[in-house]
């Protein structure tokens, strides 16, 4: 080879590699597939919107990372990636209807509160081959108790458990307020400042019913019995539900929320509201302080703290736990072992710690300098108050009369009484027809 | 008229022709005929979204007709596809009309305007739901009320107000379809026979008298035709309202079909479900047959 042809060679050669190899790197990821499309084995896969596919670009890339990685060690198989939409209820009813007609994707995201359902319905199957007795045993009791059946199988992988809390801007509320007066008194002054005060869900989605129930669990309220009968409008629970509403009223009518509220279908709307500097506290998951960091800038994230939601009394507190599980819906063991896998080496540990979420394992906490920070404490006693949604198969229509009921109270189209009286009939009536 | 070829041909004929049809009978019976007279087996069962049916009643039909909430989601989706119709065939015949001049004239950009409004129509639902929510969007900084408030007028409550979260759900619903109905009176428009307009300019008509002696009279059958095909697909519409307002709040924007989606999706209750289908298949039905029989009585 003359000089001439080896400089050009080599020229070739790095300019190959340099441009060549990123280009693979991101054909492994897109917005169907993960893998080669030749590869001879398929795994569907039906996920979130929040992670791959984030609208949040250090996510999307983090995960994007995470995932070829994955798929290099594994040339033999492809996945192909079908999202979920935001409507979590509809969602999960569809992939469940789905999978017992056959049709169902072979892994999936499955939300916490859903998971009992899956589990009923007997479509879940068993990933113990991925998972050993020690890592089962680190996980917290709440959660082990979820994934696992009576003959200790594993039955899904709960990655991340999370919570609500209550963000505020300290250059307009520099106390955390403790009750539901004090939250009231700091968004009326807030809003005298030109601020909306507190922002939270009030729209028709899940997160509006889960964010308010903390609300009425805070006052031991209950939704179901030990049998999973609805309760929510009797007796003792009447009164702590519709002292509930009448908080969240208060707010809306007071001007310490703006009405606006009731048209809020998503977490994400805070961020914006926290990025242009108009509001002065919300209501949202602990996920979102991470996304804060990473939207604004460090001097305007540097007013935003977090703390427990106020109670009707500083000492009567609660907040919802939820998160979500990732679980095979295949009777092939190699495609349910790979979902295992996914769940073990994408999500769980890595996926955690690259989102700031909550791992649901002890000692996740230790192996990863992302739990390192203040807020991971105020978390970790917050959790002390969580609740997470009953697994009853008519939460999800008890979640639905929710969400119209409150809509219809923050409008002002009906007052508390009469749209729990009908929520409660809708939902006995469902009820009797499960 | 009666046939001049004897029985036995026609017959023969007919024998002839339906193996040529079989394959296309087939697959209409396959694709919409088999799904259903599903509906109506569920209907009359018991099922869930988890549970195939146990047995066989009309204690659904029975359930849902008397369900108290009915009234007020009929009510709901009568406003909805009423106001819907009367302002998608408005608009639609407006920027038909517009067009035809526009092109008779000779003006530069029509092709472009045509475009423009057809883009609209192949937009899907969840994506316009999605797009009206951006632009409603009741922040401070929401698009819509940041423009008005520039000509000092609002902020709107476009979704969280009630009726004017029905108003929001028109207008994403007019947005859409506004340009079906404008290719229907586009070209009706067309084959009205140019001539009648300039007898009625020798008679010394305006436009507007010719547009209420010519054009209406003759698009009166496109009218009727656009009429049930409107109203049906806005009968069906629920994906756009669940992505903008999802029926709220409350139960303000909840429309037939979406309450339908509802009820199979949250309560997992097949059977009610399948009946409300019905419901709204008769509903459509019944409009077509009424408007069916208007043309029949014109034709005649």
């Amino acid at each position: 080879m003359t000089k001439l042809s080896f400089a050009t060679a080599f020229f070739f050669s790095v300019s190959a590699v340099s441009l060549g190899a990123p280009a693979v790197a991101q054909d492994l990821v897109t917005r169907t597939m993960v893998g080669l499309p030749d590869a001879p084995n398929t795994l569907t896969f039906r996920l979130t919107a929040f992670d791959l596919y984030s609208s949040d670009d250090a996510t999307r890339e983090g995960f994007e990372a995470l995932f070829t990685d994955f798929i290099r060690a594994r040339p033999d198989w492809k996945i192909e990636t079908q999202l979920q939409t935001a409507n979590i209820g509809q969602e999960q009813a569809r992939i469940l209807q789905q999978t017992l007609a056959g049709r169902g994707p072979d892994c999936a995201m499955i939300d916490s509160s859903q998971l009992a359902l899956f589990k009923e319905n007997g479509v879940l199957q068993p990933m113990n081959a991925v998972f050993s007795e020690e890592e089962v045993a680190d996980l917290f009791p709440y959660v082990r108790e979820a994934v696992t059946n009576e003959a200790g199988e594993v039955l899904a992988w709960w990655w991340f458990t999370d919570l609500r809390v209550l963000y505020r801007d300290t250059s307009v509320v520099p106390d955390a307020p403790q009750t539901w007066d004090e939250l009231k008194a700091a968004a009326l002054a807030a809003a005298g400042e030109g601020r909306e005060g507190i922002l939270f869900n009030g729209g028709r989605w899940e997160g509006t019913a889960f964010d308010w129930l903390a609300n009425f669990w805070a006052q031991g309220g209950r939704l179901v019995d030990d049998d999973g009968e609805p309760i929510f409008a009797d007796g003792e629970n009447r009164e702590k539900f519709l002292t509930a509403v009448a908080y969240v009223q208060d707010l809306v009518e007071s001007g310490a929320a703006p009405q606006r509220v009731s048209s809020i279908v998503n977490y994400d709307a805070f961020n914006a509201a926290a990025a242009a500097g108009t509001a002065a506290m919300f209501i949202g998951g602990n996920w979102q302080y991470g996304q804060l960091r990473t939207t604004l800038p460090p001097e305007a994230f540097a007013n935003w703290a977090v703390s427990e939601l106020p109670g009707p009394t500083a000492d009567d507190r609660a907040t919802g736990t939820g998160g979500w599980t990732i679980a095979a819906l295949t009777d092939d063991p190699d495609k349910a072992a790979l979902c295992g896998e996914i769940a073990k080496e994408i999500y769980a540990g890595p996926g955690n710690a690259l989102q700031g979420l909550l791992p649901t394992s002890a000692s996740l906490y230790e192996q990863y300098d992302a739990y390192d920070g203040p807020e991971f404490e105020l978390f970790a006693e917050a959790l002390q108050n969580g609740v997470s949604r009953p697994g009853a198969a008519i939460y999800p229509e008890i979640s639905n009369q929710i969400q119209i009921l409150l809509g219809e109270v923050l409008s002002g189209s009906a007052d508390p009484e009469t749209a729990l009286d009908a929520a409660a009939d809708a939902v006995r009536a469902a009820f009797e027809r499960l | 008229m009666r046939s001049s070829k004897p029985a036995s041909v026609q017959i023969r004929r007919r024998d002839r022709a339906l193996p040529w049809l079989a394959p296309a009978l087939l697959m209409l019976a396959v694709f919409y005929a088999v799904p259903v007279l599903d509906v109506f087996r569920l209907a009359f069962s018991d099922a869930t979204l988890v549970r195939a049916p146990t047995a066989y009643s009309l204690e659904t039909f029975s359930d849902v007709l008397t369900n108290a909430v009915l009234p007020e989601i009929l009510l709901t989706t009568l406003i909805f596809t009423g106001l819907s119709v009367v302002v998608l065939q408005l608009v639609g015949l407006m920027i038909a009309l517009l067009l035809v001049r526009g092109e008779r004239r000779g003006l530069h950009g029509m092709a472009a305007f045509r475009t423009l409004v057809l883009a609209a129509w192949v937009v899907p639902g969840i994506a316009n739901g999605l797009i009206w929510q951006m632009l409603f969007d009741e922040a401070p900084y929401g698009t819509l009320n940041s423009l008005l408030g520039f000509v000092g007028v609002g902020p709107v409550a476009w979704l969280s107000d009630p009726v004017m979260a029905m108003v929001s759900a028109i207008i994403a619903n007019v947005w859409q379809g506004t340009a079906f109905s404008m290719v229907v009176f586009y070209a009706a428009r067309r084959a009205i026979n140019p001539t009648l307009y300039e007898v009625a300019s020798v008679d010394g008509a305006n436009a507007w008298e010719a547009f209420w002696a010519i054009t209406v009279p003759q698009l009166r059958l496109a009218i009727a035709a656009n009429t049930i095909l409107v109203s049906v697909q806005t009968l069906n519409t629920f994906d756009s309202i669940l992505a903008l307002t999802g029926g709220g709040p409350g139960r303000a924007t909840e429309v037939l079909a979406l309450f339908t989606f509802n009820t199979v999706f949250y309560n997992l209750d097949l059977a009610g479900g399948s009946v409300l289908a019905l419901i709204l298949f008769a509903l459509g039905l019944a409009f077509a047959t009424l408007i069916f029989g208007w043309l029949r009585r014109e034709a005649a």
